[in-house]
């Protein structure tokens, strides 16, 4: 949206002027935190992807200073917040109508986490991932959330 | 009978209201969305208002305050429950726009600013019961029950604790003053 960057083509997130099915990936670099409606970025993601597409998502954790440093930040997020674009019960298709598949999540921690081995825990046992988001990551904290989705059509 | 309004009532309304989504395939009567106008019923229409995990997605949470106030009766109740902001679910749901905590909602008590009036709004309600959930692990160590048991307790966790010993869920009620 700014010429100043290294941009191609110049346009809002919501009408970008691609058709459908245009990329075989599509990537979003500390990217959805900061747009006004996630759901609606990533269902423009979905349309101009093409399908078995990969989309790459990278956001800070919203246990990271980062997440703060910036104004232009709406949304704090974990490495569960886009479990609505997966699987999940019928009656969220109304919030959430485009379909992704999670690939992989990998989330980095601070180097002296990462030392202690929690990166490694994290990254290798989903459930001690959920133990880390419910119970430990004020103390030891997230720094950024990758996400690798397959685009569902 | 009672006349209860069930606000973002989804699938499972609570028995015997009127419920209101912006969703038509929920068990809603009254379809509206909440950040696009005030709500469809005169002023004083409700004994019991319930907003069960809504705040946290309104775009203003003093405009719908605003609006669950002028629908209440005076003297009646507005449930309001919401993720504490150190709970996994606060920042879960890509669409959780605010974070809250035990006093977020002191903007609307009486005296509730400093011993003033919050002068920004014209909402005014009470807090009758505040009920605070915690994680299993602190609960089964007692935390929940000093929580919800003590003022000053609740005070001193919100200041020193919660990012450690986690919140989960808040559930108040509020009695609307007018």
């Amino acid at each position: 949206m700014s010429p100043a960057g290294q941009a191609d083509v110049l346009c809002d997130w919501t009408r970008t002027p691609f058709a459908d099915s245009t990329f075989d990936e599509v990537r979003l670099i500390h990217m959805i935190e900061e747009v006004d409606d996630i759901f609606r970025m990533l269902a423009e993601v979905h349309r101009v992807a093409k399908p078995n597409g990969r989309v790459v998502i990278m956001t800070p954790h919203y246990t990271d200073h980062a997440s703060y440093c910036s104004p232009a930040h709406r949304w704090h997020l974990s490495s569960f917040s886009l479990w609505f674009f997966g699987e999940k019960p019928a009656e969220y298709d109304y919030y959430a109508p485009a379909q992704f598949r999670e690939r992989r999540v990998h989330v980095t921690l601070l180097r002296i986490w990462r030392a202690l081995g929690f990166q490694f825990l994290v990254n290798h046992f989903r459930w001690f991932r959920k133990f880390w988001e419910y119970y430990l990551c004020f103390v030891v904290r997230g720094k950024t959330v990758e996400w690798e989705l397959e685009v569902v059509k | 009978m009672p006349r209860i309004l069930d606000v973002g009532c989804g699938p499972t309304k609570y028995p015997g209201s009127i419920g209101l989504d912006m969703n038509a395939s929920t068990a809603a009567d009254v379809l509206c969305h909440l950040d696009h106008g005030g709500l469809p019923f005169r002023d004083n229409s409700f004994d019991h208002l319930r907003a069960e995990h809504i705040i946290e997605h309104v775009a203003d949470i003093i405009a719908t305050m605003e609006e669950f106030h002028r629908v209440t009766k005076p003297g009646g109740t507005i449930f309001i429950a919401t993720p504490h902001y150190t709970d996994f679910s606060s920042f879960r749901d890509p669409t959780h726009r605010w974070h809250l905590n035990t006093y977020s909602f002191l903007y609307f008590y009486p005296g509730g600013m400093h011993g003033r009036d919050m002068w920004y709004t014209k909402v005014r309600v009470r807090e009758v019961k505040l009920n605070l959930r915690l994680l299993n692990l602190w609960r089964a160590l007692g935390f929940e029950f000093l929580v919800n048991r003590s003022r000053f307790f609740r005070q001193f966790w919100e200041h020193y604790l919660s990012f450690v010993i986690r919140g989960k869920l808040m559930e108040f009620t509020f009695e609307v003053i007018k």
